[in-house]
């Protein structure tokens, strides 16, 4: 650019960190203040200053509560990388703690809260306790929700300390604020736990009913989540609950409205009184109508609600729907929940409205929402039986505006309405034919099949119709295919004239030899043996009467509804999701398995979130479902082993399914490279294995130590093959007495070592309890072999002749026996060495291999033997005859297993 | 004479302060002297973990005392504070003759330090008023001080809880 460009290069400044620290040291307050003002400037926009973290927290004990509340700042952003430094402040919080002013002892108590520095929560411990006990409120409701955070952090702590006994005494206070904040800690303490630590008594109820009208808004939330837990006595005091919290209906804030609705759905469980539970719902109704006058983000969360709402107590707002209705200018999000919630609101009394309202919706422009539209129509239709024929009307009308999608919509509903009311609207079949061209899509195709296959004998014509779809039954998807030869089928069977019988013969060829899609060969196959055996019993079974089928598409599951009606106005009932199934609560699930009273079963059932791997170790049970960072319950190895076991498994099996290895969970038994009397307790097996392609570690660890061993990891020293871990180490803590399995993915070509070349891995592994421990594992070299060596036998030749002979190399191993030749070959087949040719010489056979190493480097092989007789003649040709030692290690080693 | 000199004096020096450090094992008194100098009177304590730094003024001068906690944990962090220290305050529990040698060794290895060339040395016998306390001369002969050479040094008898030897300290 220009020349001035050069100033950019030659400053004159010392650099940012050394000036801020000076500036820090210096004698004069204001200057200091001013440093400590650029550090937090700093540190806001993202530059790491954390090595000032000595110089801030010496400004630390100032009267200044500006200066103050910016180092405080500093130090809950940053304690957390300098963990032994962070104790220097210990002194000052207590110190903070004690101050005669109210907003620094509560400044002080909150920030020891958000330092979480496992080291100096102990000393904090002390301050906390006095703060609990503080004369001012503003102190007191600080501290609460500094118990909760200090209980994240070591729990243990919390209830040594008898910090939960405090906390239950605030619910006692005499100040709202405090109370809700107290009742905030718990709820959150609860939840990280599985005791029950927090149970609302009666007293307590009453205690919190009455902060409950003099707390704020969001601590009136906290109380009534609260609240919703409590399981009332008898019906009485549930009334007298809901009594008390119904004022809260008309509050502004839309959250204390979600809560009380849901504490007051709580409770109604328990009311028996009809005339009560009715004028509930009276009650409950207005205020969330209000909602939907909110912002359309607002009315989204609250229309998620209603949805479960809707599902448990259809009568609140069934006069309401109305509101339901969408306005032109709702986001498509809300338009789509009101759709959702229309339908379940739709009745014989609303349907003419609702229809109308369905058909507008289907003529506007927004694709998915008239799919949802058309949908809609056909779900009403199945809901309400009185309603079906008014539905079907609009449909045939929606069909005539002769929309592509709409038609192809409508086609879909119709199927469901024909299996809803079989033998009822049968009449509109001959419309529905009329718009066979415009089907271009799987499911209205799939459906339209489904119609003419299932009313054969009504449409004349149903043959063409279907031989029409059959012309490309090759490039349809499988959905279709599936449809076209159940209808097919079923043609045949209503109608065995000559036509159908030609077409069944065709869609059997296809469907049998030409598909790969085993659903759609299996099916077929299964109809062939019908027909062919039996056409009658076939005629039962394709043509069987079928159930009634509901309307329960988005319908949940009343387990589920239950608890997402539990958690209304959270996120959980935003997303229709347990809590559990996106919130993953890492810290206390590794607590709750040691305990040993945590079921289970939830953690399975979400384990694709894959919550951590640390909770693993704990409960083995669930470890199966976390492949490949997998910790499996391994058997032990046993000490003599033949050192390709995994090459045995997969080459043996007649049937080579690659997918075998994955299937079974445990692996093969792996040989030991550092056994326990080495490792002090610590024992591992490992072996490079290839799988898919790819090159894994696969290690299994055994800790018959007596403590549990963590923190693993590992390097490998630079190798011929530059061998090295792609990715961290994941082996879980390792309890006494347990064992894990883990597959190490690893990567060629990373840390080369020069030198003669050699097939040796040296490896360290160390832990936090243990020293490094070193181990050598002579790996089998035909793990490199890339699954691309396959060649031509041409190319085979060439790449012969191209080498010069100089580049051979040959070795006998007299005492193999080469037993059955297919055995042998699909067994170095297996191990990526591919049969090439074979010839007869004699009374000997030679064959050719071929295989390749990674970078391309080809490997030709020529094995010569006498089939059943001992003595095996390898020789190899290949552009790095230096690696022709390993191979021959190889191939030893997978012929003699 | 000697008013235009102090105003001259505190014009120079405004509110610059010296800054001073007060180190020595744990339980040796470090925090109970800064108060005693600051407030006069004596307070109870705890451990210190961390810090306390308080302005004490003292003959018209400003001093900056620096409080560092004494427990093992906390020494090797001392040093973030030694820049910049004009004085250092060396306090040794005269009554705690088992830890006297450790006591040294942390002394000596302050001494040791780079950042401190400059600074003045005094230490504080402290605890006299407890029974089987070891007098200054001993404590020299313990924390073998004779072996100090290029610095300034000096030891004071002390007992913080009743206040005596403190300002004598400051005076030198």
């Amino acid at each position: 650019m220009s020349r001035n460009d050069s100033k950019y290069f030659s400053t004159t400044k010392k650099g940012e960190i050394p000036e801020l620290k000076e500036e820090l040291n210096s004698q004069y307050k204001d200057k200091r203040k001013d440093a400590v003002k650029k550090v937090i400037a700093a540190m806001t926009v993202g530059k790491d200053v954390s090595s000032l973290f000595t110089d801030v927290v010496n400004c630390m004990q100032t009267e200044n509560l500006e200066l103050k509340k910016l180092v405080y700042l500093y130090l809950i952003n940053y304690a957390k990388s300098q963990p032994d430094l962070a104790i220097l402040a210990v002194n000052t919080f207590v110190k903070d703690s004690q101050d005669p002013n109210p907003l620094i002892r509560a400044l002080a108590v909150r920030t020891m809260g958000c330092i979480r520095v496992d080291k100096i929560t102990e000393y904090l411990c002390d301050p906390l306790q006095r703060c609990l006990k503080d004369d001012d409120p503003y102190v007191r409701k600080t501290a609460a929700i500094c118990v909760a955070k200090l209980y994240d952090i070591n729990a243990e702590l919390v209830e040594d300390r008898g910090f939960l006994d405090s906390l239950k005494d605030l619910i006692s206070d005499n100040n709202p604020m405090v109370v809700a904040n107290a009742v905030a800690a718990l709820a959150e303490i609860q939840d990280n736990s599985s005791r029950p630590i927090f149970e609302l008594t009666s007293t307590t109820l009453t205690k919190l009913l009455t902060a409950l009208n003099e707390c704020t808004e969001w601590g009136q939330v906290f109380i009534l989540d609260a609240l919703s837990r409590y399981k009332a006595a008898d019906a009485r005091e549930a009334e007298n609950i809901v009594e008390r919290v119904t004022p809260r209906l008309q509050h502004a804030n839309c959250a204390v409205v979600l809560s009380s609705v849901k504490m007051i759905l709580q409770q109604m469980e328990l009311i028996t009184s009809t005339d009560v539970v009715r004028n509930l719902c009276k009650k409950m109704a207005p205020p969330l109508v209000t909602l939907l006058s909110a912002e359309p983000e607002i009315q989204y969360v609250a229309l998620r609600n209603i949805n479960l709402i809707v599902q448990r107590r259809p009568t609140i707002l069934a006069h309401e729907i109305k509101v339901f209705f969408c306005k032109y200018n709702d986001p498509i999000y809300v338009k789509m929940e009101k759709l959702e919630i229309m339908i379940k609101l739709a009745s014989d009394r609303n349907i003419d409205q609702v229809l109308l309202e369905f058909k507008e919706y289907a003529t506007e422009v927004d694709v998915d929402f008239v799919r949802k539209a058309v949908r809609a129509i056909g779900r009403c239709a199945i809901k309400l039986e009185r309603a079906a024929e008014r539905c079907i009307s609009v449909l045939l009308e929606l069909i005539k505006i002769k929309v592509n999608y709409v038609v192809q919509e409508a086609i879909i509903v119709i199927k469901d309405i024909f299996r809803r009311y079989p033998n009822t609207y049968e009449s509109i079949i001959a419309t529905l034919c009329e718009n066979l061209d415009t089907l271009d899509e799987p499911e209205a195709k799939a459906s339209m099949i489904w119609i003419i296959g299932e009313y054969a004998e009504r449409i004349d014509n149903a043959d063409e119709l279907l031989e029409s779809f059959l012309e490309n039954f090759p490039e349809e998807p499988a959905q279709v295919q599936l449809q076209l030869l159940t209808a097919t089928v079923k043609l045949f069977l209503k109608k065995p004239t000559e036509g159908p019988q030609q077409m069944i013969q065709v869609v059997l060829n296809n469907a049998t030899a030409e598909t790969d899609n085993p659903d759609l060969r299996d099916r077929a196959y299964i109809y062939w043996r019908l027909l062919s055996t039996d056409p009658e019993a076939a005629k039962d079974v394709v043509l069987a009467e079928k159930p009634v089928i509901t309307d329960d598409s988005n319908q949940l599951d009343p387990s589920l509804l239950d608890e997402l009606l539990v958690n209304i106005a959270t996120l959980s009932s935003v997303y229709h999701k347990p809590p559990d199934a996106f919130v993953t609560r890492t810290h206390s699930l590794a607590q709750k398995t040691e305990d040993g009273d945590y079921p289970e079963g939830d953690e399975i059932g979400y384990s694709e979130s894959h919550a951590n791997p640390a909770n693993g170790a704990a409960s083995p049970p669930s470890s199966s479902y976390s492949v490949p960072a997998s910790v499996a319950p391994a058997s032990p190895p046993p000490s003599a082993l033949v050192p390709d076991l995994l090459g045995d498994l997969m080459g043996m099996d007649d049937s080579v399914v690659p997918l075998d290895q994955t299937a079974t969970p445990a692996g093969p038994a792996l040989p030991i490279v550092l056994p326990a009397s080495t490792g002090q307790g610590l024992q591992i097996s490992a072996q490079l294995t290839r799988q898919d392609g790819q090159i894994f570690y696969s290690m299994l660890f055994e800790n018959s130590t007596q403590v549990p061993l963590d923190g693993f990891m590992i390097q490998f020293n630079k190798n011929t093959f530059g061998l090295a871990a792609a990715g961290p180490l994941q082996v879980p803590q390792l309890q006494p007495g347990t064992s894990t399995r883990t597959l190490l993915p690893m990567v060629l070509f990373q840390n080369m070592s020069q030198g003669p070349p050699n097939s040796l891995l040296q490896v360290a592994v160390k832990n936090n309890q243990q020293p490094m421990w070193y181990f050598n594992d002579k790996f089998s070299f035909h793990v490199l072999f890339t699954e691309d060596g396959k060649m031509e036998r041409s190319t085979f030749l060439e790449t012969w002749r191209s080498l010069p002979d100089s580049n051979e190399v040959s070795k006998d191993f007299p005492d193999i026996v080469v037993g059955g030749v297919d055995v042998t070959l699909d067994l170095l087949a297996a191990s990526n060495v591919f049969f090439i040719a074979k010839r007869k010489n004699a009374n000997q056979d030679v064959f050719y291999f071929s295989a390749k190493i990674p970078r391309g480097t080809p490997l030709l092989v020529e094995l010569t033997t006498v089939v059943g007789n001992p003595g095996v003649k390898c020789a190899i040709k290949t552009p790095s005859p230096e690696m022709s030692a390993f191979f021959f290690e190889a191939i030893e080693t997978l012929l003699r297993s | 004479m000697g008013l235009v000199f102090t105003k001259l004096f505190s014009s120079l020096f405004g509110n610059k302060e010296a800054r001073i450090l007060v180190l020595g094992l744990d339980n040796a008194g470090k925090t109970t002297i800064l108060y005693r100098l600051q407030m006069g009177e004596v307070v109870s304590t705890i451990p210190t973990i961390g810090f306390n730094v308080e302005t004490v003024q003292y003959n018209n001068i400003k001093f900056q005392v620096w409080d560092l906690g004494g427990q093992t944990s906390i020494r090797p962090y001392w040093r973030c504070y030694f820049p910049n220290t004009q004085a250092i305050i060396y306090v040794v529990d005269s009554s705690d003759v088992d830890r006297l040698v450790i006591a040294k060794e942390e002394f000596h290895a302050i001494l040791e330090e780079e950042e401190l060339k400059g600074a003045v040395v005094l230490l504080f016998a402290n605890k006299q008023d407890l029974p089987g306390a070891l007098d200054d001369a001993a404590v020299t002969e313990a924390l073998e001080l004779h072996k100090i050479k290029n610095r300034q040094w000096s030891i004071f008898k002390t007992s913080a809880i009743k206040g005596e030897g403190l300002f004598e300290g400051l005076d030198w």
